[in-house]
């Protein structure tokens, strides 16, 4: 029997929405972009979700350090874990898009450089757990990293954009070209469902995951 | 307040005891120091020489406190037992901050000897090094008390430390970078508050996780 959550349905039935109009519905013809502006609405949903499930990651990293339950280490484990998938994805997208727009894959954009901060953060985070055996210790440091490391993850987000005063993503700094979309209202119809959707699909990815890690940990696999 | 005195003393005694640690750290900062003077002699620009005195001041400072929680091993049933784990860890911010201190002194002076100095180095300089300084200490100092329950702990230690310590080196750099270009202390001001910020978190959040590492 097919058990599936509401939310599950919402998640096909938004992501195949975005799919469709997403490719089909008409946008706004701007220089340099032409086409390629269809891109928002798949590598920026990307980072919303890399950001929400890092934040659900590290709240079950507090969880455990609060309750000492090894559950709560595993959903925070297999969170960070397709964060990263939706971060690398999310990179990929952005450096094929850049590649068009700004002419090279890597500008040194506060943003991508954020990005890869974070990227590096949480390979760290799987370093350290590997090279720690005993469950309960790599449980405990590992959640103290995550914290730790997200913590200052956040004032990166601050600081980068302070730094550089022309960055070349739309919102900080003067960048005519990409400033339309910002209040298309036409293509706010795609996006918004698409950064809803994309953000569900990764926690539906992410439940899986914890499930059959779950059931293998029961059975002593 | 004593105890962590005392513990300050303790970690002083040690170093002062074998003195390899110490002395090894200052020769890894000099054989950097004469590395950069002898690649980068003639035609280093401000800019440059702002660059490459941080990235000493980071591999110096991940070296020398990787060893705050290291040398610890032996030692840690018998402290465990003896203070709480909130006067430990502020025990050893404080000395990783004097160390430190000490090892930025001392480089700050080899350096400017070697390789010149490039400006004005006022008093603001100072106070964003020292500021940018208790940062990377204090973070470092934390993932030390990680990296030391692990295997490999000292590839670790940099592995862990160096994505962590980015917004701090980020903000220091480029204000110090500001102020060798002659910009005046009103330019940098909020700038520095968001550096001492940083700070501010990462000695907090230290304060609130060192317990869980400890007891493990």
């Amino acid at each position: 029997m097919l058990r599936t959550d509401w939310w599950k349905w919402l998640t096909m039935a938004v992501l195949l929405y975005v799919f469709v109009g997403g490719l089909l519905l008409p946008v706004p013809r701007l220089p340099i972009l032409n086409e390629t502006i269809r891109v928002l609405y798949f590598h920026v949903p990307m980072w919303f979700g890399m950001i929400a499930l890092f934040t659900a990651s590290c709240i079950q990293a507090i969880r455990y350090l609060a309750k000492e339950q090894l559950t709560n280490d595993i959903f925070s484990v297999l969170l960070a874990e397709v964060g990263i998938l939706f971060g690398i994805l999310g990179m990929i997208s952005g450096m094929f898009w850049a590649n068009y727009t700004w002419g090279e894959p890597w500008s040194s954009d506060p943003k991508q450089n954020m990005s890869a901060i974070a990227l590096l953060i949480y390979f760290a985070y799987f370093v350290l757990r590997g090279s720690i055996k005993d469950e309960q210790q790599r449980a405990k440091i590992s959640a103290v990293y995550n914290i730790f490391a997200f913590a200052t993850l956040i004032p990166l987000l601050f600081i980068l954009p302070r730094l550089a005063e022309d960055s070349l993503h739309p919102g900080n700094g003067g960048n005519p070209g990409f400033n339309a979309y910002d209040l298309d209202s036409q293509m706010r119809l795609v996006f918004y469902p698409a950064v809803i959707g994309w953000a569900l699909l990764g926690f539906w990815l992410a439940t899986i995951k914890i499930r059959y890690e779950l059931v293998s940990e029961k059975l002593g696999l | 307040m004593q105890e962590v005195f005392e513990l300050v003393k303790k970690d002083i005694k040690t170093d002062w005891r074998n003195r390899y640690p110490v002395f090894g750290i200052l020769l890894y900062l000099s054989a950097i120091i004469i590395i950069s003077y002898m690649s980068f002699m003639n035609f280093i620009k401000p800019e440059v020489w702002n660059a490459l005195f941080w990235l000493i001041i980071l591999f110096t400072s991940v070296n020398a406190i990787a060893k705050s929680f290291m040398q610890e091993e032996n030692r840690t049933t018998y402290l465990y037992f003896v203070a709480s784990p909130v006067k430990i860890i502020a025990a050893k911010l404080i000395y990783s901050n004097l160390y430190q201190f000490t090892l930025i002194l001392i480089s700050i002076v080899l350096f400017s000897l070697l390789l010149g100095s490039p400006g004005n180095l006022n008093t603001w300089f100072f106070v964003n090094l020292f500021a940018g300084s208790i940062g990377l200490a204090s973070a470092f100092t934390m993932v030390s008390s990680l990296a030391s329950k692990t295997e490999n702990n000292a590839t670790l230690m940099a592995i862990l430390g160096f994505p962590i310590v980015i917004p701090i080196l980020l903000m220091a750099t480029s204000i110090s970078k500001q102020l060798i270009l002659g910009a005046p202390a009103s330019d940098i001001t909020s700038d520095l508050l968001t550096l001492l910020s940083v700070n501010v978190i990462i000695i907090a959040l230290s304060f609130i996780l060192f317990p869980f590492t400890w007891k493990s």
